[in-house]
């Protein structure tokens, strides 16, 4: 909830900069590593958008990513699995370093 | 019509954190922020710490919590500097709440500030609250899985307190496994087993605690 609390923050100070009255759609990119659950970002999405700054069943689209990290010394870049496996699956090295996963970022919005 | 805006969600509040950790560099101040689940003794560590080191240190406390502040009275009965932040509900502090309090306190008159978090291992690892360090307390009744199940809290933290260890033989707590997992998620974290209730091992954390102090105050 209190992502999306943010989420509008940003949005409404945001929205009249581009002369835009009703935000019909925003699109979101959430890392799997922050623990935000998209259906509960959406339920908060849905008791949030009442408010007059979005246009009547304003969407949420929400693009997932997996963590990904890069090994720090032999460079091999993969998948964390089940957001624990920080051991490089190249050498076993464990230096490594969170390239994808912690994202939380409004890519766009869209509105009148 | 389409505004591509590619921004962080947190982005404002790093940018607060920013402010807080340059001011805090400025007057040598170390903040720590401490994090727990509910219930892994962060208070009692809290109070056995501070007791410890106020001789030695110039202290002061943030109290986060949800609601109530029995946390703080215990604080202030020590004759620290105490706020409390009461959060209404939200699971973790930010960093704007944390500005907010700041001129509460004397800052040309502190050595380390700890702000205790609210009590959940999964959002105040997201929200930087312009820290130079996480400590993460982790209490051996609450079983070996708190690690890999929020492994970003434990990668995050530049200490971990092993809270509870004279409990040690009544629970299933394996200090192997605790090793293992560490290593897989954060080699090298630096490790203190304690226990705030008996004193057992919080001269070592206190020390190091103090070390961290002086190495701020000399940079």
């Amino acid at each position: 909830m209190a992502l999306m609390e943010s989420l509008v923050g940003v949005l409404a100070s945001e929205a009249p900069r581009h002369n835009i009255a009703k935000i019909k759609k925003v699109k979101l990119t959430v890392g799997a590593l922050t623990h935000a659950l998209p259906d509960a970002l959406q339920f908060a999405f849905s008791v949030l958008r009442e408010q007059p700054l979005f246009a009547p069943g304003a969407e949420l689209e929400i693009e997932e990513r997996e963590t990904r990290g890069r090994c720090r010394d032999c460079g091999v870049e993969f998948a964390v699995e089940g957001n624990f496996g920080f051991l490089c699956s190249g050498c076993g090295g464990f230096a490594v370093e969170i390239i994808q996963g912690r994202e939380l970022q409004i890519d766009y919005f869209e509105g009148d | 019509m389409q505004i591509k805006l590619g921004q962080n969600l947190l982005g404002a509040n790093a940018a607060i954190a920013g402010e807080i950790r340059r001011l805090m560099e400025e007057k040598g101040i170390l903040l720590l922020n401490l994090m727990s689940s509910p219930g892994a003794g962060k208070t009692t560590l809290l109070e056995k710490t501070l007791a410890a080191l106020k001789d030695r240190l110039r202290l002061a406390v943030i109290e986060g919590d949800v609601a109530t502040t029995k946390d703080a009275e215990r604080i202030a009965r020590l004759g620290i500097p105490v706020v409390q932040i009461n959060t209404h509900g939200a699971c973790h502090l930010d960093a704007a709440m944390v500005r907010d309090v700041l001129p509460a306190f004397d800052l040309d008159g502190l050595d380390l500030l700890i702000v205790e978090n609210v009590g959940n291992l999964v959002c105040p690892a997201e929200f930087d609250l312009g820290e130079a360090m996480k400590v993460v307390v982790l209490s051996t009744t609450e079983g070996n899985d708190k690690v890999p199940k929020y492994p970003l809290m434990f990668r995050e933290a530049g200490a971990l307190l092993l809270n509870k260890i004279d409990l040690l033989p009544f629970t299933d707590f394996h200090l192997d496994e605790l090793a293992d997992d560490l290593g897989r998620i954060h080699p090298g974290l630096p490790r203190f087993d304690l226990s705030a209730r008996t004193g057992e091992g919080m001269d070592r954390w206190s020390e190091w605690l103090l070390a961290q102090v002086e190495e701020r105050r000399r940079r």
